[in-house]
């Protein structure tokens, strides 16, 4: 309130937050389009092709880079999705935070689990769990 | 008789009113509600906005299936071949189709509201009509990727 409204061609623009995450949204939604396209293509090549066809499509390094950069956008629009529901329909600002608390550490786990094998299957490195004291 | 509280009755204290229903604006006024589920009768984008919302929820859990997946090429053939095994059965093939179809139907909803976003196809008419042409869309490439699966002999149940 006690700063002035700021117009960008006589559209207000938001004097908190919204704008930013509105542009996010939208933004990781263009950039998932040829992704999930791709990752049809990645579906259908992987199905039926058992483990070996599997090791052999993440050896590709556009394979699995796009994978990755596939997973982290994914993660963090599903991250931002959810938050938007959360919001919708949880009222109570304790149970809220903790909801949203949740869904972040989960986001967050698939995302670093997920590149952690990735990045493991790309290298060709031994199946886990070699490397981690077994 | 017991009577619900009339609008503004409330105190202005939003930690007892979580629904903001009762509490009065800066204005004199009570927040208007929009109304729920039941009193809307169902229209296309209607329709359009729900299921992808849903479609949304849906590829949340999916992603734990792919993330699942990543886990198991990781951990060597055996854990592979495992969960090939799971997913592969009539239940699993289930679940690979369900998350087709909403990956399918949030990517073809997505297309549309960044169209929207774009500020084109925002009369009642083009809006109904993008929103079926999503659907369509939706429905050609999970089930068409499904059958295509199926005739080449990648999968069989």
């Amino acid at each position: 309130m006690s700063k002035s409204a700021r117009f960008i061609r006589n559209v207000k623009v938001s004097e908190r937050h919204g704008a930013g995450e509105w542009t996010a949204e939208r933004l990781s939604a263009l950039v998932l389009v040829p992704l999930a396209l791709w990752g049809l293509w990645s579906a259908w090549s992987l199905s039926g092709a058992g483990y070996d066809g599997a090791l052999d499509w993440f050896r590709s390094p556009v394979n699995s880079s796009l994978l990755a950069v596939t997973l982290l956008i994914s993660v963090w629009h599903m991250n931002m999705g959810l938050k938007v529901i959360v919001d919708d329909y949880i009222h109570k600002p304790s149970s809220r935070t903790a909801l949203l608390g949740l869904i972040g550490a989960l986001c967050l786990l698939l995302a670093a689990a997920g590149v952690f094998f990735i990045v493991r299957l790309a290298l060709g490195s031994a199946p886990l769990p070699a490397g981690l004291g077994a | 008789m017991s009577s619900s509280p009339l609008p503004g009755d409330a105190s202005n204290d939003p930690t007892t009113d979580q629904t903001g229903r009762f509490v009065r604006q800066p204005n004199g006024r009570v927040r208007p509600l929009s109304p729920h589920l039941q009193i809307w009768r169902f229209h296309t984008t209607m329709w359009g906005s729900i299921l992808n919302r849903f479609a949304a929820g849906a590829l949340s859990v999916g992603s734990l299936f792919i993330g699942g997946w990543l886990a198991a090429a990781a951990f060597g053939p055996d854990a592979y071949a495992g969960y090939a095994a799971f997913m592969g059965s009539p239940l699993g093939l289930l679940i690979w189709f369900g998350i087709t179809c909403a990956a399918a139907y949030h990517l073809t909803a997505g297309v549309r509201h960044l169209v929207w976003d774009a500020g084109a196809g925002l009369t009642p008419k083009a809006a109904d009509a993008l929103t079926v042409v999503s659907f369509i869309a939706a429905l050609v490439i999970s089930v068409g990727f499904w059958i295509v699966l199926f005739a080449s002999g990648k999968v069989v149940l």
